[in-house]
């Protein structure tokens, strides 16, 4: 058994402080009136955890005070144990009862797969790194003993004592944990002062007493703690499951009334998501962000409560920095009606797929990959309209003829089989660049046809006649769905040469008495 | 370094005895080199045209990859399609996306199908709204480079810098931001295929950072003036002239020539039916 413990000693503050960029003056969090958590700013100016608030404020008028809030420590321990749940699915927590502090993983099934322990190491770092926690790790051969060794301090992670055979480690692991403090064990926590008034300090002193009278002195579960530490006792724990449905919300520090200030707040909630869907082993195919407003705000009967942004990809992604980027393009585009207090995210959609290789060369595969990536954000930001692509409908109406529909989520290269549409010429490609047949249709279609002036029954193009070189092509069609056609087709000379797609409609005129429209030009 | 004696060997001071192949051919000394008279070379790949007498007027003898080629036009429909229509079909044929950015009008999928392109693999990206709306006319709706503009110029640049577009051809708005095509040549750097802005013949007095500036202008039904009078290398003092995919069948053809040669009254024939 090979346990890793994640430790989080700023839990709280950093659950707190999430997002905020300007936490530089010194937070305390208050715990029932009494400061709990002091950051490096405060305890600097002397704040200590236990004083009151007004001492705490008169030591440094600027501190920041927050509410301990156990819930949302729990939620951001939650995002890093779904990190962890990407490396190995024993994932469990450990820490004080009702207030967890720390993750512990076992690994030792995902060593071969991770290519070691160091590697496996590394990732988890990087794993971890965007969810933007102090993290202390540690390694060793039993989950309480990880989880002490994490508690106590850092440089435990590369393992000195898990070299040699599995007695040799627990031998190892026993010796470093009898220089332990006694006040990192949990079922010392009322009994700390009668333990070190009996001149016990560390657990080695504890290890060396008669086991029967101090079970009778200070209770079963202290001696039961120190067997699962030191491996003489079996450790049966809970495991972490990921939850199907995806939901954590986040209080904002100060209200924003701009997108902009949203955006490091959102940025912290799609580092959780990604960190859920890792540990999924999936990618998010849609999310909704709501972003709740203030309630003063809603006397005004226009104003939501909340607004609601889906955010659908069309290329299913797990990429914490790539979910950001394209959240950031949507709320640029995003207007809110109300100052926002907290933002939630929601997500149910989830694809399986197995991760990307990493490729050294590109490959046509990392080639689809990238374009799709690259069309996801021009969508994100012109707007999933302004991206199109084309169909051609077998219709004779020029205006009918050519579809522009919006790049759907669909995958965007099909395969060459049409449905009874010319394909490309596809082996002998560009034979049809030399096809002695002329190409009947203009490359450029107006999408509504512009009418021209006329003198003398001669149409004209800014100014000058046109020369009809060709034609007529009579064009009737469509009197079944109501937009009748009935058109005699030319192609028309311009003055400089140039050659357009003009029409005589036989069937009236146009809104200014026109005869003739321009419908295309040839490219 | 070995550029030196080249130099050197030009002054009117005593000469170095530099090797004489490499005063005939400095291209070879470096790629980036070449002689005044000589059209540059390459060094990226180049994409063949598909028209034997414009590859002999560009450097690298076709279109260049990893940099902007700016076509000007006096107005959409003088064959620009036909003309690019065998590179983009090179592109798409090798696997690569082609895109367009803001087309001045929809293009007919039927047509660039015998143009031999795949229009399922075309992607459109409109910076204006909507479906191209405005005729296609210089004069009409092009003119103002407002959010619209900048947000085609971001999507440009974007597609450019990623290198995972094949080809990009984007039609410009008028009134561009200084640096517009500065920053649009540097994200061209890493994008490997050719990359095509369409613009005003206006744009020809104005300096651009293209390497390769081509003036077009309609020669006759179906043909096409070419002036490449920017690129490595001299500027071309002759437009080159293309005959493109033809339009009109012979006869129509063969009839629009004797008209234009006679300068006869704009009264075509075909107008008698």
């Amino acid at each position: 058994m090979l346990w890793y413990a994640l430790h989080l000693p700023l839990l709280s503050l950093e659950a707190f402080c999430a997002a905020d960029e300007a936490a530089d003056g010194g937070v305390a969090l208050l715990e029932a009136q009494r400061i709990g958590a002091v950051d490096a700013a405060a305890a600097g100016a002397g704040v200590r955890p236990g004083m009151k608030r007004a001492t705490a404020l008169a030591l440094l008028p600027g501190l920041r005070l927050g509410q301990a809030d156990a819930r949302r420590d729990a939620r951001a321990l939650q995002a890093v144990a779904h990190a962890a749940l990407a490396f190995t699915p024993s994932v469990t927590l450990e820490g004080p009862p009702g207030r967890p502090d720390t993750v512990l993983l076992e690994v030792q099934a995902s060593l071969r797969l991770f290519g070691g322990a160091e590697s496996l190491l590394q990732r988890l770092q990087a794993a971890l790194q965007p969810l933007g926690h102090r993290v202390r790790v540690a390694a060793a051969p039993t989950a309480l003993g990880a989880a002490l060794l994490a508690r106590w301090r850092e440089g435990f992670a590369e393992g000195r004592h898990l070299e040699g055979a599995a007695p040799a480690q627990l031998a190892a692991l026993q010796a470093l944990l009898g220089e332990l403090p006694l006040g990192l064990l949990a079922s010392a926590d009322g009994q700390l002062q009668a333990l070190q008034g009996m001149g016990l300090h560390r657990l080695a002193d504890l290890r060396a007493l008669p086991r029967d009278g101090l079970a009778r002195r200070f209770g079963q579960a202290l001696l039961d703690e120190l067997d699962r530490a030191c491996g003489t006792r079996p450790d049966p724990r809970r495991w972490v499951e990921l939850p199907a449905r995806f939901e954590t919300r986040l209080e904002l520090q100060a209200r924003a009334d701009h997108v902009e200030q949203l955006l490091p707040a959102a940025a912290w909630l799609l580092a959780r998501l990604a960190a859920w869907a890792q540990g999924r082993q999936s990618r998010v195919a849609a999310y909704t962000l709501h972003m709740l407003h203030e309630p003063r705000h809603r006397d005004d009967p226009g104003t939501p409560a909340v607004t609601l942004l889906r955010v659908e990809l069309a290329e299913p992604a797990a990429d914490a920095a790539q979910l950001q980027m394209l959240l950031r393009e949507r709320l640029g585009r995003c207007r809110l009606p109300a100052p926002t207090l907290e933002l939630r995210l929601v997500c149910r959609e989830l694809q399986r797929r197995a991760p990307p290789n990493q490729e050294l060369f590109p490959t046509r595969q990392s080639e689809q990959e990238g374009l799709a990536r690259l069309l996801e954000r021009l969508r994100a930001r012109l707007g999933d309209a302004q991206v199109q692509r084309l169909e051609a409908k077998a219709d004779h109406r020029p205006e009918r003829s050519v579809v522009l529909h919006a790049l759907a989520a669909a995958p965007m290269v099909e395969g060459p089989a049409g449905r009874g549409l010319p394909g490309p010429p596809d082996r002998n490609g560009h034979a049809s660049a030399m096809d002695p047949l002329p190409l009947a249709r203009p490359a450029w279609l107006l999408p509504e046809p512009q009418p021209l002036a006329e003198q003398g029954q001669q149409p004209q193009l800014d100014g000058s006649p046109l020369r009809l070189l060709s034609g007529p092509e009579r064009i009737e069609s469509g009197w079944w769905d109501g937009a009748l056609v009935v058109r005699d087709y030319f192609i028309a000379a311009a003055a400089d040469q140039s050659l357009v797609w003009i029409y005589r409609s036989r069937l009236g005129t146009g809104a200014d008495g026109a005869h003739w429209f321009l419908q295309g030009r040839f490219g | 370094m070995q550029i030196s004696p080249c130099i050197s060997a030009a002054g009117p001071g005593p000469t170095l005895a530099a090797p004489p192949d490499l005063l005939l051919a400095p291209e070879r000394v470096h790629p980036a080199l070449w002689r005044a008279h000589q059209l540059g070379g390459q060094r990226e790949a180049s994409w063949a045209s598909g028209f034997e007498a414009l590859d002999a007027e560009l450097p690298g003898q076709g279109w260049p990859g990893r940099a902007l080629t700016e076509l000007l036009l006096p107005h959409p429909g003088v064959g620009e399609l036909r003309l690019l229509a065998p590179v983009l079909a090179a592109v798409q044929r090798a696997g690569r996306g082609v895109m367009l950015f803001d087309p001045p009008a929809r293009p007919c999928a039927w047509t660039l199908a015998a143009l031999g392109l795949d229009w399922r693999q075309l992607v459109l990206v409109q910076g204006r709204g909507g479906d191209a709306q405005s005729p296609p006319r210089p004069v009409a709706g092009r003119a103002g480079a407002g959010g619209r503009g900048l947000d085609l110029l971001w999507a440009l640049e974007q597609a450019l810098a990623s290198g995972h577009a094949g080809a990009v051809l984007a039609w410009l708005p008028q009134r561009l931001p200084a640096d517009a095509l500065r920053r649009l040549q540097l994200a061209a750097q890493a994008h490997d295929g050719p990359a095509f802005l369409v613009r005003e013949p206006q744009a020809r007095q104005r300096p651009s950072a293209s390497p390769l500036r081509l003036w077009l202008q309609p020669a006759g039904p179906d043909e096409l003036w070419l002036l490449p009078f920017k690129r490595r290398g001299p500027p071309a003092a002759q437009p080159v002239r293309l005959a493109l995919a033809p339009v009109l069948a012979a006869p129509a053809r063969a009839r629009a020539l004797r008209t234009t040669a006679e300068r006869a009254a704009p009264v075509a024939a075909g107008a008698s039916v």
